[in-house]
Order: C-alpha cells, then sequence, then structure tokens
C-alpha cells in the first residue's frame, strides 16, 4: 500500500542521474583496485572485503568489515581534514548507525519517527531528491527500551529498505522515494519494536524484533525483496520445530540436548524469554549462511528462568533460503548480566595457529573477544578484550565460560558489587568495529565501567517492561572510561588503545589509505593513524557521537566521510541532563560521568568532511 | 514464576478524590515495591529519576503531579507509551504507587544549573 503524502520529490524537474557515472567509475577504479585484485586471486569462496565507491550496506559489505577502499585520505594528509556539509535532521533521539551513498545520493534514515531524507551529492548544498515520512506510530517510543533508536538501511536491487520502529519493515525505490512496501513484521502490543538494520541476502530481507527487557520471544523473518512478504520466521528459543533446528542440518560444534530452547528455561520461562534481534547481520555467500546474535534472556533476575535458557546471548548461522538453523553457539549461557550478543559478526578469513581459517570475529558484551569456525561454531580464540571479573576465561573444548560464582546474580544473591564489565557492554553492540585486510587488526570502542546488581521479582505484563533488577555503574580502574582498540583477534591480544575520558559508543571505520575514524560522547570526531592509534584529526561535531562512519567518493571523484552526531540510546539516559526538550524531565548529572551533560547535550545532525 | 496478578477495572472518574492512603503506614513502602515489581522503573529508571520515561523525582509534571492527577496517568496511562495499569492493579495499589511517587523529593535546586 502506497501512502499518500508519505514521500514527494523535492525537485522534480532534476533529473535522477542514473547509476551510470558512479558505475563507470567503480569498474574503473574499484575492480581494479588492489583490494579487489588480491581478493581474485585469494579465490572463490573469499568474503571479500570493503566498500567501494559507494556504501550500499550498514556494515558497509555483506561481511560488516566497515572497510573502505578508498585511500586518498592517509595519515600524512588527514590533519587537513574539514567539514564540507552538514545537515539537522530535526530529529532529537539517539542517531545510531550509518548513512548509506548509492548512485552519488546520500540516504539518511533518523530514529523515531524514521524519516528517510535523499541527498543530492551531485549539487552544491547536497539538496534532498526526496523525503520519505512514514506514518510511524507514536506508541512505539514507548515500547522501546533505550531510546527510540534506528540503526540504518541497506541498498538492494534499486530499493532503500529499513524498519520503523513500529514494527513494520519498508522498501523505498531508491530513485523515486515512492513507498514499494510496508510488512509488519513485530508486534508492538507485545513488546516487540525493530531498531536494528535489514540484512539482504539474495532476494530475502532479513529482520528481528528488539524487547528483550519486555518479555518477547525473539526471532528472525525473511521477507521476500520484491514483495515485501514473508517467507519463514524461525524462532531464537522455543521448540526445536519453530526454531529450524533438524537432525539433518543442524551441526554445531557444542550440540545441546534436542529442544535445548525449551529444556533449559525454567518451567515455560521461554515463552517470554527474550533473545532479541536488534544488532546486525552478516552473510558469507559461499557457505550460504547468515550471522547474527541473540540478545538477553530475560527477565534480568536470572532465578525466574533458571537454565542454559538457549538460544539467548548466542550467535546463529542460517541459511536464507528456509531459515534452517546450522550451527549456534552461546556465549553467555544462563546470562545473569544481561550481555547481549547482538553485537556484529565480522568474516574474515584469520591465520590461527600456522592455518589460514574462515573466522567469524565478535566483540561480545560480555568482554571477551571470540573468534569462531564460521563454518561450524567451533571456538578458536576467546579472550578479555576489556578487564572482566564474572568469568576467569572460556574453555575452548566445551565452549562454555569458566564462571565465578560470586558474580552470579538472581534475587536470592542480593546486591552483587563490582561486575565487570557492565551490561552496556566491553563494547556496546550497536557500535560496531572495523577489520584493515591491509593491517589485519580490528578497531575496537570500549568502555570501562563495571557495575552492582540488584535483582527483585519481576512480573509479565504484557506491552511493558519485564526487567526485575536495579544496576548502577561506576568507573573501572584507571582515569578513563572508554577508549579505541586496536585488536589482533588471530593472537588474541590489544596492539594499543587510544584512551577517551568518555565511554566510546561511536561505531568504527578503517580505509585504504591507513585512517581509523570514530567519534566520542563528548562530541568529537576523529582520525587517527590505523597502523600507531597516533592522533591525526578531530572535529566538534555539536553532540554525542553514537553513529558509525562511512566513506565513499562523491561524484566529484574526492574520498569523503560522512557520520552522526546525537547522542543517545542509553547514553541519553543515563548522561543526566541531555535532553532540553521537555521542561517536565529534568535531571541530575549521572554519578559515574558527571561532567558528559557538561559536553553534550540531544541533537541529530549529518556531517561530511573531506580534504 | 507463580505471581498472581488479579484483574480489576478501574474507571479514574469515580475514583474518590485526594489520596484515601495519605499519611497511612506503609503506604510508601508498599508503593516503593511495587514501583519495582509491576517494572514502573523499566522506563522510569530507579527511584524514578528517569529513563526512557521522564523523571517522577523532578518535582516536575506533564500531567499534573496531585494525588488524582497521578492516580488517573497510572489508572488510564498517557500519551507517548505510559500504559493503562487500571486493569492490572486494584484501587489501592495505584494509591499505594501515589504515596510513593508523591513523597519523591526532587533534588536541591535544578541540578545541572551547576557544575562543580
Amino acid at each position: 500500500m502506497t501512502e499518500i503524502r508519505d514521500s514527494y520529490p523535492i525537485s522534480e524537474s532534476h533529473p535522477m542521474p542514473g547509476k551510470t557515472a558512479t558505475a563507470i567509475r567503480f569498474r574503473e577504479i574499484g575492480l581494479l583496485s588492489p583490494i579487489f585484485l588480491v581478493g581474485l586471486l585469494l579465490g572463490a569462496g573469499e568474503v571479500q572485503a570493503g566498500a567501494g565507491e559507494e556504501w550500499t550496506q550498514p556494515g558497509g559489505d555483506m561481511a560488516g568489515t566497515r572497510y573502505s577502499e578508498l585511500a586518498e585520505i592517509t595519515p600524512e594528509n588527514a590533519g587537513k581534514l574539514r567539514m564540507v556539509w552538514n545537515f539537522s535532521t530535526g530529529v532529537l533521539g539517539g542517531h545510531e548507525g550509518q548513512p548509506l551513498v548509492v548512485d552519488d545520493t546520500l540516504y539518511v534514515v533518523t530514529p523515531w519517527p524514521n524519516v528517510l531524507y535523499a541527498f543530492d551529492l551531485t549539487q552544491e548544498d547536497y539538496p534532498l531528491r526526496f523525503k520519505y515520512r512514514p506514518d510511524a506510530n507514536p506508541a512505539a517510543i514507548g515500547i522501546a527500551c533505550c531510546d527510540a533508536v534506528n540503526r540504518g538501511a541497506v541498498h538492494a536491487d534499486g530499493k532503500i529498505v529499513y524498519n520503523l520502529l513500529d514494527g513494520r519493515t519498508v522498501a523505498v525505490d531508491a530513485k523515486t522515494g515512492q513507498e514499494l512496501w510496508k510488512t509488519t513484521v513485530a508486534d508492538l502490543a507485545s513488546g516487540e519494536t525493530l531498531t536494528m538494520a535489514p540484512l539482504v541476502a539474495g532476494n530475502r530481507v532479513l529482520v528481528g524484533p528488539s524487547g528483550g527487557e519486555f518479555g518477547i520471544r525473539g526471532s528472525l523473518k525473511a521477507l521476500d525483496l520484491e514483495t515485501g512478504a514473508i517467507v519463514w520466521q524461525m524462532r531464537n528459543l522455543g521448540p526445536d520445530t519453530g526454531m529450524g533446528v533438524k537432525q539433518e542440518t543442524f551441526k554445531p560444534s557444542y550440540p545441546p540436548a534436542p529442544n535445548a530452547g525449551t529444556d533449559t528455561w525454567a518451567e515455560e520461562s521461554w515463552e517470554r524469554g527474550g533473545a532479541p534481534v536488534w544488532g546486525w547481520l552478516s552473510y558469507d555467500p559461499a557457505l550460504d549462511l547468515v550471522y547474527y546474535g541473540t540478545g538477553n534472556p530475560g527477565p534480568y533476575n536470572a532465578e525466574q528462568r533458571l537454565g542454559d535458557n538457549k538460544w539467548s546471548a548466542s550467535v546463529m548461522a542460517r541459511k536464507p533460503g528456509d531459515g534452517s538453523l546450522v550451527w549456534a553457539y552461546q556465549f553467555t549461557p544462563f546470562d545473569n548480566w544481561d550481555y547481549d550478543a547482538t553485537a556484529e559478526n565480522i568474516l574474515v578469513d584469520l591465520e590461527i595457529d600456522g592455518r589460514v581459517r574462515k573466522a567469524l570475529v565478535h566483540f561480545d558484551k560480555n568482554g571477551f573477544a571470540y573468534a569462531l569456525d564460521r563454518a561450524t561454531g567451533e571456538v578458536l580464540v576467546a579472550e578479555p578484550y576489556v578487564p572482566v571479573n564474572w568469568a576467569t576465561g572460556v574453555d575452548k573444548t566445551t565452549g562454555r565460560p569458566l564462571v565465578v560464582p560470586e558474580k552470579l546474580t538472581g534475587k536470592s544473591h542480593g546486591l552483587v558489587k563490582n561486575i565487570c564489565p557492565t551490561l552496556e557492554g566491553g563494547k556496546g553492540p550497536s557500535a560496531p568495529a572495523a577489520w584493515s585486510p591491509r593491517t589485519k587488526l580490528f578497531y575496537v570502542p570500549t568502555l570501562n565501567l563495571c557495575m552492582d546488581w540488584q535483582s527483585a521479582d519481576a512480573i509479565y505484563v504484557k506491552g511493558t517492561p519485564y526487567v526485575g533488577a536495579t544496576i548502577p555503574y561506576h568507573p573501572g580502574a584507571g582515569p578513563h572510561l572508554g577508549g579505541f582498540m586496536a585488536w589482533d583477534a588471530a593472537a588474541g591480544r590489544k596492539k594499543w588503545e587510544v584512551n577517551e575520558r568518555f565511554p566510546v559508543w561511536s561505531g568504527s571505520l578503517v580505509t585504504a589509505g591507513d585512517v581509523a575514524f570514530y567519534g566520542t560522547l563528548d562530541g568529537w570526531f576523529k582520525a587517527i593513524d590505523a597502523n600507531t592509534g597516533k592522533p591525526l584529526w578531530k572535529f566538534k561535531v555539536g553532540s554525542g557521537v553514537i553513529g558509525a562512519p562511512i566513506s565513499y567518493r562523491g561524484p566529484d571523484g574526492r574520498q569523503y566521510i560522512a557520520v552522526y552526531s546525537g547522542i543517545g540510546g542509553d547514553w541519553s539516559l543515563v548522561a543526566g541532563d541531555v535532553n532540553s526538550a521537555d521542561p517536565a524531565d529534568v535531571r541530575p548529572p549521572t554519578d559515574f560521568a558527571p561532567d558528559l551533560a557538561r559536553y553534550t547535550s540531544q541533537g541529530g545532525m549529518v556531517w561530511v568532511f573531506a580534504l | 514464576m507463580a505471581v498472581a496478578v488479579a484483574a480489576f477495572t478501574v474507571i479514574a472518574d469515580e475514583a474518590p478524590a485526594g489520596n484515601p492512603l495519605a499519611g497511612e503506614p506503609g503506604a510508601v513502602a508498599a508503593g516503593e515495591a511495587l514501583f519495582s515489581s509491576m517494572n514502573c522503573d523499566g522506563c522510569h529508571g530507579g527511584g524514578g529519576s528517569g529513563w526512557v520515561g521522564p523523571s517522577l523525582a523532578d518535582g516536575r509534571w506533564r500531567f499534573g503531579g496531585d494525588a488524582d492527577a497521578l492516580f488517573h496517568s497510572i489508572a488510564n496511562g498517557r500519551p507517548h507509551g505510559m500504559p493503562a495499569y487500571g486493569e492490572l492493579l486494584p484501587e489501592n495499589s495505584i494509591w499505594q504507587l501515589v504515596s510513593y511517587l508523591q513523597q519523591l523529593r526532587a533534588p536541591f535546586g535544578v541540578p545541572t544549573r551547576h557544575w562543580p
């Protein structure tokens, strides 16, 4: 159904430049780039890393590397970067995710009410080609646990596909802004919302709901790219039949008993056990596997759901064709700490112990950095990347963490003090890492926070929060609350880290020019040397950065960097008084970072930089 | 979990004026327990200090802070996400929540006016 006035062209007289110009440039430059040639030499089956001239996927490519092949900006000249354009989105909510660039058009999706802007990069001032304004349901705001965020769109087959917070996935014609289809995939009344960025694998659009704090029963749905029709739905918990677990195809490295999705939960607690899908998806076309992480089990009071709680806090590997589950691995069995596993799963080939392995690299909330075999789910590397005290390590023979009993929570444990990291994670799942095939390093935003935890009985009321815990944070050891780290995933070792005053909640970008980009909560956007971490450049963007930077080649042939600013997500909620728009809501500065609201306030903007 | 939630229907217009539990011993503590167990803190934060829902501890109110207005907000809900709890909680429990909310004290002054 097309809605009248949802979408309208800003300038009908301005002809849309077709794919031609960019496509030619891509053929001339992109396909001849050294990275592409390396990809060819590595042969079929390799997940090709990197975004080229455009940025068409949330993670830059199907593998989620957030690596740009563009190399014009280097450590030598990055100090000359300057702001060339900005735009206020008119929306105050937290600006997570990233823009897309396709056919010389910059696409921006805002937090609720999920406006889609399409900017014409061929004209001075980047005027709008169109603006699409969906009839977003305001009731969704009260069903979103942690701000009305959106993690971005995906481009495929001439369509911009993204999610509305109110539970609908939309496809919009990338050239005209015409709504092509709109499908309800999440049930607001049950506490489900949509915040994640969809992934397109073949002709399947893959989406899943948020709502781990609302007692949902998490799932992944596949829609037909052409029509929006729901092709299949697979649950993340519950009976095997509903999860796509079949004896002939389900071959995990650490096999559970049958019906683990029900039998690892006390009584019927799986029915409202959470395991949402609010993070990032990636896809390996050679293995034909889609990967996604599942969120926390609910409620937070773990004694209401005794057992491993499979498959919450897990990574799932499914066939996009029929949704069947090929393997699953649970990072945090019986999660007592809200350690969602919804962080990105970056698909790269790593040399580990002398063998090149098809790996999946994941920086979990629980503080461990994992490299798994992405064909089987076997744990290859699992090492802490931030201070961790809830577990002493991961047993690679069983795949299970070695839990410190004193850090278990639940009502009978009373107040449990000093658990590291916090439920915000050693890295925030909404702040994705990047990987460079040149340096072989991952670039990772980090948090240095710990928490106390007191559980209470939670009562389930459909469509309302289902939590049952009070969880104050405090700073971890040292004067810094966060950082930006270079990580060797094959060795499981940090190479260097840039300390930051506040937790770093932005995503990462690394380029073929060996420059890495990230932003800070106090509103700086920064470039550093990807080899050494040396600061190269910074620019104050007005509000805290929780979005993820991208890079693209503009119509003039130059390399550009784009990023959102606009503090939000958990960080507008815990930061204290950073929203001045409601005179009936005044908050004290947060105790663990009392200065944060001194440097930032809400406000969503898009920024573009170039040399 | 075996916590029964009794179903009651509350019609706010017929609710008595003023809080019948005002000054009653135990009402505040009972309201505080309900604030957690009914997951009010899931939106309004621990101690009502604000999360995705507005602060209830700053002495400022979108829809009024007297006892009857608070009862109405809880029983019938409010725009932008406040659910109606009138069918989930008996009147007495709603008044206990009102007792708890009304004794929350705004921090001294406006806390963000000055930094140390």
